[in-house]
C-alpha cells in the first residue's frame, strides 16, 4: 500500500512538472503576435542572398526557395504570388495560393517568408489568421465565435445540440415519475 | 398546497408560508431575467449564443419554482410543452439544413445557409448572418432551455408533492 502511496505521488508530481513545461510554452492571451496565433515556424531558412531578395521583391518566389519548400514535402501549387505583407514590426513576404486552387477558390495567405539577421525564414499562417480575417465577409456577422460555431463547424453544434437533447431524454425516461411524457 | 401565501387552501393546513419578500422581488426579476436571455440568445453581435440564452432562460423558470413551487411551476411549464419544445429547436436546426438542400434544389449542401433563395435579394453573407441569428441560434436555445427545465423539474419533483397533487386534483 505504501508503495502505491508513493508512486501516486511521484506520479501527480510529474503530471505536474508537465503541467508547468507546457503551461509556459502557452503565449500570453490575446497577443496578437505570438507564433500560435500568427505565423507557425517551418524551421526553413536560407541565407539573404541579394538575388534572393531581388526575385522576392519581383514578386517570384526563387528556385532555391522553391527546392526548400518541396524537399520538407510542403504543397507549393503552379501559378502562386508573391507580395510585400506582414505587420508593424513583422515585415516580409506573403505567398499567396492563387484563385481557383481546389480547397481554396479565394487569393489566400499561405506561406509568410520574413528576413532575420540575413536568413530568410518561412513560416505557415495559421487558422485563426483566416479565421479573424474572413469570418465577417463569408458569414456577415460581426462576432468571431458565433460564425465559427454556427457556420464553420454547424454540424459540430448541432451535434452538440443532439447530445443535450439526448441527455434529457434520458434524464425523463430515468427519473420521471409520472407516467407520462 | 403550498404555493400561494394565504393561509388555507382547499381546506387543507398550509405547512409553512410562502415568503413575500422571495415572491416579490422574483415577481420582479423574472421577466428582465427571460428579456436578457433573448438578447443573449440572438446577441451575434456581442457576447452570447443559444446555449448561454437557453441556460440562461431555463435559469428563470428555476427561480421561479423557487419562488413559488414547484406544482405552480409546473402549471406554468407543462410536461407536454416541455417534451415538444425540446424537440422543437432540433428541427429548426435540422430543418434549415435540409432546406437549404430542397430550396437550392440539390445543388447546395447541407447547413449551407448562403444557398438559400433569400440571398439573390440580400446578398450571400447576410443570408447566412440571417440565418445563423434568428433561425439556428434561437432553435438551439430553445432545445437547451426546454432540456434544462426539464431535467431541473424531474430532479426536484418529489413523492409528496405528487400526493398533494393528487388530492387536490381530488378536491377539484
Amino acid at each position: 500500500m505504501k508503495a502505491l502511496t508513493a508512486s501516486a505521488l511521484m506520479f501527480v508530481i510529474l503530471l505536474g512538472a508537465l503541467f508547468i513545461y507546457v503551461a509556459e510554452d502557452i503565449p500570453a492571451f490575446g497577443d496578437p503576435y505570438s507564433p500560435a496565433n500568427r505565423w507557425v515556424n517551418l524551421s526553413i531558412g536560407i541565407d539573404a542572398r541579394s538575388h534572393v531578395v531581388e526575385s522576392l521583391n519581383h514578386g517570384v518566389v526563387p528556385d532555391i526557395l522553391v527546392r526548400e519548400i518541396k524537399n520538407r514535402g510542403l504543397p507549393l501549387p503552379e501559378g502562386y504570388k508573391v507580395e510585400r505583407g506582414g505587420e508593424e514590426g513583422w515585415k516580409g513576404w506573403d505567398i499567396l495560393i492563387p484563385k481557383g486552387e481546389m480547397f481554396y477558390p479565394n487569393l489566400e495567405k499561405y506561406y509568410f517568408i520574413m528576413n532575420e539577421g540575413n536568413r530568410l525564414w518561412i513560416y505557415r499562417y495559421s487558422v485563426p489568421v483566416r479565421w479573424e480575417e474572413r469570418c465577417e465577409e463569408e458569414i456577415g456577422v460581426p462576432n468571431m465565435v458565433t460564425a465559427g460555431l454556427a457556420d464553420y463547424r454547424g454540424y459540430d453544434t448541432l451535434g452538440e445540440t443532439t447530445v443535450i437533447f439526448t441527455a434529457g431524454v434520458s434524464v425523463i425516461l430515468l427519473l420521471r415519475r409520472r407516467g407520462k411524457l | 398546497m403550498r404555493v400561494r401565501g394565504k393561509g388555507k387552501e382547499h381546506g387543507q393546513e398550509q405547512k409553512h408560508k410562502r415568503d413575500v419578500i422571495v415572491t416579490t422581488i422574483a415577481r420582479l426579476m423574472i421577466p428582465f431575467i427571460q428579456m436578457y436571455a433573448l438578447y443573449v440568445m440572438v446577441g451575434t453581435e456581442g457576447a452570447g449564443g443559444g446555449f448561454q440564452g437557453g441556460v440562461v432562460f431555463a435559469a428563470s423558470f428555476v427561480l421561479f419554482v423557487t419562488a413559488f413551487g414547484i406544482t405552480r411551476g409546473r402549471r406554468r411549464l407543462p410536461e407536454s410543452w416541455n417534451a415538444a419544445l425540446s424537440s422543437l429547436g432540433l428541427y429548426f436546426y435540422a430543418g434549415i439544413g435540409l432546406l437549404c438542400i430542397i430550396l437550392s434544389l440539390f445543388s447546395a449542401q447541407y447547413l449551407n445557409y448562403g444557398a438559400l433563395p433569400l440571398w439573390e435579394i440580400i446578398g450571400r453573407p447576410e443570408t447566412r448572418g440571417l440565418m445563423i441569428t434568428f433561425v439556428v441560434e434561437v432553435g438551439i436555445a430553445i432545445t437547451v432551455m426546454a432540456v434544462f427545465t426539464s431535467i431541473f423539474f424531474d430532479l426536484a419533483w418529489k413523492g409528496e408533492e405528487d400526493k398533494e397533487d393528487n388530492k387536490e386534483e381530488g378536491g377539484e
